[in-house]
């Protein structure tokens, strides 16, 4: 009877165009803004590291003056001083550890036919690559070695690989970058995790993606000016020692455990180097030293922002009286139709079977209402993508996405559904016969 | 009137009527904050950064490839600028460390007192050795500009220098001396012993931070006059003559190629572009919620319309009865308005308090603003409008059945 039924149900979207077409388009923009919204968010929100989110863990410890400060305030900064990045470094906690900071240099080419450019990249130290899944197109990352000594090597993404060298192997080739020699020794294939979850503070947190990877040492090495936030609390000195040796915060570390149960390890760590310091007169507040694993870290750092949520809340909420208005329309379009379901009824049609019947019609109403839905759904996407570039990396669908859609919509024309199909097949037969 | 045979008229067949009156709650608490968001949304991106004519002024970050020393810096700065002043058509030139609403800078935390623990503002830190009172047409409203012999050169490699004197904007001179004129007062960078102690000596009506953030902290700016040396870029900002700034721009840039020795990396960019950067999240979601809003009312309309259409189709034996019995066309019209009127008020009371919910929650759960009453009202009138006008079509159908209908069977 299904296909029988489902026949009907097609058949029937003729039978009264107006109201149909009010009807489907009515469904199509309620699912294309719930879920044009939704996938925005699911991209956003998304866990970008599944395997490894609950084992890297972003260490912090509050080097705030103690003047103004009162138990439970928030940290002076989110980042880390050069000194507590160096104890991060030098712990041996965990697998692997980094840390990390963004440069911002020109980069001269050999090739004289592309003049020298700006262009930002990244200084961390050898373990980055293993503990972010990096992959790679050609040659390999530095190791220890060059970490220890700040070599002046560099790893290129593959973006700008091509854009200096063609599609060829350029390891082993020499490029310039901040007015000093580096040696190609990798290129990174094209990476862009969303969001950019290993350095969220600093530059854009979906759009902007790093260029090259020097060793953390060697930028150091040449000075090279941080590019993102730096928060000082106290005056520094003049020059790039000092900044070294101040409390001023900007490096971002990591750290990568064997599993999430060696958490409670970690934080023992943490508290202990935090008091040793505190007895050396460092970390004056004694403030509370935090761990924060992937997911916690971008939901600190408020990574989705409140606009996104509320465009969420709202598409929810139209969706919300996308069905109400349908149920009226299904309620209008069944009630013409009492006289035939009065003579089913009367020609031993039970109720189980029309109830089948009208929500086997509306479910064929949500299918179509689906197909167009996703239609404007794109559109939608199509339009939000060209407001930015953030914004175009957020907004493109998946399957899973895609097929969340059509299910949404069946499931919601289905729900709509329930009332006026339950009162379609209470009719009474006989009043519907006799009036006839 | 027959309001009461019309409300049991209405009891008797509940089912539609609450689904129009929930259609109109709900797109009703939508629809006023919605538009409430919208209004707050553009009045942001509307605010003032201070510069006067924003069409007309741009600005250029120059790189020099070359390592330089602090003299040798100095002196290329002075003579790309005075290249730049050279081209046709540029009013001003200044050499600036930050622009507004480029959300790239920084700041800095002032005091008033050097004894003061907690900071008085984290205010803009705007450093130029030319006068940006002059290139982006700053009104100071007390005290004066800066004079050319209180520029200082300092290369912040090297040196600790900081200069005397310093211009703020009204903002920051109500927040650190309210009711007074800050005008050769001191003003602290930094609090405790290292702090560095200035003069004001000027007061500019306004000047947003580099951020422009929602709020008094955005208009907490502080400009200092020193050329500042030991930065890879320099940035320059330019005036150009009314209308004539996409000519300019080019003619800059190749000033600064003519005058350099080694290449240089050269980014333009126009400060209305920087303004449309930095409010772009704000104008896609007012225009986002502009759409929902129109749509809102598209859905609601049809809403009304397809149940009142029922309505007609159900009762048009009655309809005939009734004219039959006299009752002229108006009657019937003003019943099925007058019904729609009774619903739609349900829905709307019910709106306006599901739209007080709504607004309670975004500012919970979303750091919203609370919604004004006005929007309340508004909303209201705009619903019993749109019920009215998408009920008159099926009325009028339903004024024009005939008489003669009452004779007929079903």
């Amino acid at each position: 009877m299904f296909g029988y039924y489902f026949k009907l149900g097609v058949r029937s979207l003729r039978r009264n165009p107006a109201l149909t077409a009010l009807m489907v388009l009515t469904l199509a923009i309620g699912v294309a803004a719930s879920v044009s919204t939704l996938t925005i968010l699911h991209v956003m929100s998304g866990d970008p590291i599944p395997t490894k989110s609950d084992r890297l863990f972003v260490p912090l410890v509050d080097n705030g003056p103690v003047d103004g400060y009162n138990p439970g305030d928030e940290p002076n900064d989110r980042q880390l001083s050069y000194k507590d990045a160096m104890a991060v470094l030098n712990s041996k906690m965990g697998e692997r550890r980094t840390v990390m900071y963004s440069v911002f240099s020109a980069v001269e080419p050999a090739r004289k036919d592309i003049g020298a450019f700006n262009t930002s990249g990244l200084a961390p130290t050898h373990d980055f690559f293993a503990m972010f899944d990096v992959p790679m197109v050609y040659g390999q990352v530095w190791g220890e070695q060059e970490d220890r000594s700040g070599a002046d090597v560099v790893v290129l993404t593959r973006t700008l690989a091509e854009k200096l060298f063609g599609n060829v192997n350029p390891v082993g080739q020499r490029i310039r970058i901040m007015g000093q020699t580096f040696q190609i020794i990798g290129v990174a294939d094209k990476w862009e995790p969303l969001p950019r979850y290993y350095k969220v503070i600093g530059a854009g947190k979906f759009a902007s993606q790093d260029e090259f990877y020097i060793p953390f040492n060697s930028a150091i090495r040449h000075e090279a000016g941080h590019n993102g936030s730096m928060n000082c609390s106290s005056r520094r000195d003049p020059g790039f020692q000092a900044l070294l040796d101040s409390e001023c915060t900007w490096l971002q570390a990591w750290f990568e455990l064997k599993s999430s149960a060696d958490r409670a390890e970690l934080q023992n760590w943490i508290d202990s180097y935090a008091s040793e310091q505190h007895k050396l007169g460092r970390l004056k507040r004694n403030a509370p030293n935090k761990l924060y694993n992937v997911m916690e870290w971008l939901e600190y750092m408020k990574v989705v922002g409140n606009d996104n949520k509320l465009s969420a809340w709202l598409a929810f909420g139209f969706l919300l009286l996308c069905l109400v208005n349908t149920i009226g329309l299904l309620l209008a379009k069944f009630s013409v139709r009492a006289p035939e379901v009065g003579v089913r009824r009367a020609l031993g049609a039970s109720r189980k079977e029309i109830f089948h019947q009208f929500l086997i019609e509306t479910g064929v109403v949500g299918l179509v209402g689906g197909g167009l839905g996703l239609l404007l759904a794109f559109g939608a996407l199509g339009l939000i993508a060209m407001q930015s570039k953030a914004m175009a990396t957020v907004a493109h669908m998946d399957w899973k996405m895609l097929g969340f859609t059509f299910i949404m919509s069946v499931s919601a024309a289905v729900v709509a559904g329930l009332l006026p199909t339950w009162r379609a097949c209470n009719i009474t037969p006989a009043v519907q016969l006799k009036s006839q | 009137m027959e309001f009461r045979p019309i409300f049991s008229a209405l009891l008797r067949n509940k089912t539609g009527a609450i689904l129009v009156a929930v259609q109109v709650a709900i797109s009703m608490a939508i629809l006023a904050n919605a538009l409430h968001i919208v209004n707050v949304r553009q009045a942001v991106a509307a605010r003032p950064s201070g510069v006067e004519d924003e069409a007309s002024v741009f600005y250029m970050n120059v790189r020099n490839l070359a390592t330089m020393g602090p003299e040798e810096q100095s002196a290329t700065q002075k003579r790309e600028a005075a290249a730049l002043r050279a081209v046709p058509g540029i009013v001003s030139v200044a050499n600036v460390s930050q622009i507004p609403l480029t959300r790239n800078g920084s700041t800095n935390s002032v005091a008033i007192d050097r004894k003061q623990v907690n900071e008085t503002a984290n205010a803009a830190f705007y450093v130029s050795p030319d006068s940006l009172v002059k290139t982006w047409g700053l009104k100071v409203v007390d005290g004066r500009d800066f004079k050319p012999e209180e520029v200082r050169e300092i290369d912040i490699q090297t040196s600790q220098d900081f200069p005397p004197v310093v211009m703020i904007t009204k903002a920051l001179a109500d927040k650190a001396y309210p009711g007074q004129s800050a005008v050769g007062k001191p003003l602290f960078f930094g609090t405790g012993e290292g702090a560095r102690e200035t003069r004001i000596i000027g007061v500019v009506e306004r000047l947003q931070s580099q951020q422009a953030q929602v709020g008094v902290y955005g208009e907490y700016s502080t400009i200092i006059p020193v050329r500042m040396l030991g930065f890879p870029g320099t940035v320059y900002t330019i005036r150009a003559e009314k209308g004539q700034r996409d000519r300019v721009m080019k003619e800059a840039e190749q000033a600064i190629r003519a005058i350099s020795p080694m290449p240089v990396i050269l980014e333009s960019k126009t400060l209305t572009n920087a303004r449309t950067e930095r409010y772009r999240a704000d104008m896609a979601m007012s225009w986002m919620l502009i759409t929902v809003s129109v749509l809102l009312l598209l859905i609601t309309a049809s809403g009304v319309v397809g149940m009142a259409s029922l309505w007609v189709q159900q009762r048009r034996k009655q309809i005939g009865v009734r004219r039959a019995l006299g009752a002229r066309r108006t009657d019937i019209l003003r019943y099925f308005i007058t019904e729609n009127f009774m619903i739609t008020s349900c829905g709307v009371v019910a709106g306006v308090l599901g739209a007080i919910g709504l607004n309670q929650f975004l500012v919970a759960t979303l750091e919203l603003e609370k919604l004004p009453i006005p929007y309340l009202v508004s909303g209201s009138v705009v619903f019993w409008a749109l019920g009215v006008l998408a009920v008159y079509g099926p009325a009028w159908r339903a004024a024009s059945i005939s008489p003669a209908m009452a004779t007929r069977t079903a």
